[in-house]
């Protein structure tokens, strides 16, 4: 008896012992919080915490940030507190800062970044009322439609940053050889007329491949089909015409697919295209970079040709042959988000308001400080200091807040954020914009399809299948579950339409 | 007479092709270091390179501080983290392995239960930050590698029971040593191998960790050598899918294949080396336990 109670007393006080550890720690951080609760007041600036999206962690953050502060102190009493992340590893560090209360304020959300699973968290803030009392300028802005795209369940939960918000596809090449076979580039309207290109380069370039993928997520057929469906981001139950049906259907069933399939095998066969396009792991800007390629469909936007350009060291140009299409997750894709965990979401408003609507504010957060990370060149133009090579405050436009309101760099035309907007307004309109797919009913059937996907749509897409597979694909699809997917999908989006799409 | 040297022949012949193939992706990696970027695109890897190069290196040569500094702190974690963990696993498997302490079976069955159960990765992250208040300092990097693998106590435990005789120990007793002088002075100095085995495969689970890094750190001075290149391999591979999202500036900026391989070489360059002169201890330890007396 005695033994056994030594032992059980043994156990019992190393238990006892832990669980005060623990609660010492726990405590002790109460009182600390109780402390700077009774400190804050309106004097003493509050600091916003925002996250960051960069390649790299800029050297010069910290004096971008206190310039940045500056007139934030001025304006809002408030300071921001950047924290870096880099691309692949922010959505895993994210949900584990949102699970774990951590502090920050503003941050960086979109379907690319979880936000689904964010909404249906609750991690987010929702918007409506602090837009109308701190975001008024947001909301000029952006536009009240494009706000309205982010919305879920009636609630505004994020606000896109305002980039390309659609695209038009067609062909990049080089200008050099564009020019010295005489191609003529106005007489090209669909994609059959680019054949003919392709046999020309083909014939009298040895070595050269006509044409390559974009990326490995990116083939040829997928672009030539995208401007006129809108795909939801997924594949899974597409609209054909989304300007003005709302029927959803499945992709690879519709004539566009078999189309544009039918189209690639053919150049495949005729040899225009790599052989290991399917596989390859290379970006077509790296392939024409090497002397490789010489050309590459992909999604553009005004000014891309001038981006293309830097990409490879070569001067390309490009023929658009589609109307640009704005579908629901190109506005989707990049939010700004104030998370449920911000303890102050009035002052993040305010900041993101400053964001839209400040220039130097938006001039710094993009670009950096005006004669270190760039100088003026004319009102408008910029360009790198000169000796620099690299501006040490690499970041990456999209992801910031308003770049409309920011310089452009040289090499591009003055009025680039005008070009922007024009052809964003000039968009067909999917009808879907707005909507987004709950996926929580139909997970288990979207594993599978997307298992089936994968086996066929690159193979497919990059015209190394023969387009008589499509038939065997559709079988496969249906059987692991497409038409539940399509139809729970249709249901969603009714219901949707019918609330009056709020 | 004649079978015997066939049979010889063959398993060498065998184990020759064997260790060819183990040896074969790290010659690649390092040629392709030294290849330039414009021939692996366009004939892709090999043994000679065409084009002999130290472009990559060069590169490297450029933000060599920011890797260096990767390096010294993959070294300190590593040093650091390997000597603790090897004193703290000594020290709990010591107890365990003699045969009169109390609680014994109850300790020895809570190591072996956090072997096969564990709270998970939020409950792990949320322990580490809310309450050791580790993130973005060098401890995270340290502390979430020290006793996570029951499977180290335990082996060390064993070794502990069936090589040292308990009459050493008892006659310490009878000469007055105090348990911890016992532990310092007799015990330690009769496990050399198996110190030497936990300490190498502590020292690279350590050395090759990447993913404490990942969740825990966002400081970019905080980086260990394995924490960047997985998040420059990563992150080009999100810019390769999605190079929509990407400015021009920055891909150009992207490090090409050589430059990649070249990181690759400079990660495992230190291991190669060390690795030769623990191979004496690690195979004795490997051997623990299998022949007796």
């Amino acid at each position: 008896m005695q033994k056994k109670w030594k032992s059980v007393s043994g156990l019992l006080s190393v238990v006892l012992a832990s669980m005060l550890m623990l609660s010492a720690c726990s405590e002790g951080e109460k009182k600390q919080q109780a402390g700077d609760g009774e400190q804050a007041d309106t004097s003493k600036p509050y600091e916003i915490v925002m996250t960051l999206l960069v390649p790299s962690t800029p050297p010069d953050l910290q004096l971008v940030a206190d310039e940045i502060n500056k007139i934030t102190k001025a304006k809002i009493n408030a300071t921001i507190k950047f924290i870096p992340f880099s691309y692949s590893a922010y959505n895993q560090q994210m949900s584990l800062m949102l699970a774990g209360n951590e502090k920050v304020d503003l941050m960086l959300s979109g379907t690319f970044f979880n936000f689904g699973s964010q909404v249906a968290k609750g991690q987010l803030e929702p918007l409506n009322e602090l837009l109308t009392k701190d975001g008024k300028g947001i909301v000029d802005a952006v536009g009240q439609d494009l706000i309205n795209a982010a919305k879920v369940d009636g609630k505004i939960y994020g606000i896109p940053t305002m980039r390309d918000f659609a695209a038009d596809n067609g062909l990049v090449m080089r200008k050099d050889l564009v020019e010295k076979y005489n191609i003529d580039l106005s007489k090209i309207k669909t994609w059959e007329d680019l054949g003919p290109i392709f046999k020309v380069i083909k014939d009298n370039e040895p070595g050269m491949t006509p044409l390559v993928q974009a990326g490995n997520t990116a083939m040829p057929a997928s672009f030539m089909y995208g401007a006129g469906v809108d795909t939801f981001g997924d594949n899974l139950g597409v609209i054909v015409d989304p300007s003005n049906s709302t029927q959803i259907v499945n992709l690879f069933e519709t004539k566009e697919f078999a189309e544009s399939v039918a189209l690639v095998h053919k150049w495949y066969k005729a040899g225009y295209i790599n052989t290991d396009i399917a596989t390859s792991q290379e970006l077509g800007s790296s392939l024409v970079k090497s002397g490789k390629a010489f050309s590459y469909i992909l999604n553009l936007k005004p000014g891309h040709d001038i981006q293309e350009s830097q990409l490879t060291g070569k001067e390309m140009v490009e023929v658009s042959l589609t109307k640009p299409l704005q579908t629901s997750n190109n506005i989707t894709n990049i939010l700004w988000a104030i998370s449920k965990n911000s303890k102050n979401p009035e002052k993040a408003m305010q900041f993101m308001n400053l964001m839209y609507t400040d220039k130097d504010i938006a001039n710094l957060l993009s670009l950096g400080i005006e004669g270190k990370h760039y100088v003026k060149k004319t009102d408008n133009l910029i360009a790198l200091p000169e000796g620099v090579e690299q501006s040490s405050y690499p970041s990456n436009q999209i992801f910031m807040g308003n770049n409309f309101l920011t310089y452009v760099w040289e090499g591009n035309a003055p009025d680039y954020w005008e070009q922007m907007k024009t052809f964003n307004d000039s968009a067909i309109k999917s009808k879907a914009v707005g909507f987004n797919f709950d996926v929580m009913p139909v997970k288990t059937e979207m594993a599978a399809v997307t298992n089936v996907i994968n086996q066929y749509k690159n193979g497919l897409e990059s015209g190394t299948l023969d387009p008589a597979l499509i038939d065997e694909f559709n079988t496969k699809l249906k059987s692991a579950g497409l038409d539940k997917i399509i139809a729970e999908k249709q249901n969603q989006f009714d219901a949707w339409l019918n609330s009056g799409k709020k | 007479m004649k079978s015997n040297y066939l049979n010889q022949y063959l398993v060498n012949l065998i184990f020759i092709l064997l260790a060819c193939a183990s040896i074969f992706p790290f010659v690649l990696l390092i040629m392709a270091s030294f290849t330039d970027q414009k021939v692996i695109i366009n004939s892709g890897y090999s043994l000679f390179p065409e084009d002999f190069s130290l472009d990559a290196y060069k590169y490297l040569l450029k933000s060599f501080s920011s890797i260096m500094h990767a390096y010294g702190l993959t070294v300190i974690i590593t040093v650091v983290g390997t000597v603790l963990g090897l004193a703290i696993s000594t020290m709990l498997a010591y107890p365990l392995s003699r045969n009169d302490m109390p609680l014994r079976k109850v300790l020895s069955f809570l190591v072996l239960f956090t072997l096969l159960f564990n709270g998970g990765l939020v409950p792990t992250y949320l322990m580490y930050t809310e309450y050791f208040h580790i993130k973005n300092t060098i401890w995270a990097l340290i502390l979430p590698g020290l006793l996570t693998n029951g499977f180290y106590i335990l082996l060390v435990r064993s070794f502990f029971s069936t090589s040292i005789p308990a009459a050493i120990i008892e006659s310490a007793y009878i000469d007055g040593a105090a348990e911890f002088k016992i532990f310092y002075r007799i015990v330690l100095p009769l496990s050399m191998p198996i110190l030497a085995t936990i300490g190498l495969m502590l020292g690279i689970s350590y050395w090759n960790d990447w993913f404490n890094g990942l969740i825990y750190v966002t400081n970019s001075d905080l980086f260990s050598i394995q924490n960047l290149l997985n998040r420059m391999i990563n992150d080009i591979q999100f810019i390769q899918s999605n190079s929509s999202f990407v400015s021009a500036q920055q891909a150009e900026s992207i490090p090409s294949e050589s430059v990649r391989m070249a990181i690759a070489v400079i990660g495992i360059i230190p291991i190669l080396v060390a690795y030769p002169f623990f191979q004496k201890f690690f195979v004795k330890g490997l051997t623990l336990g299998a022949v007796k007396g």
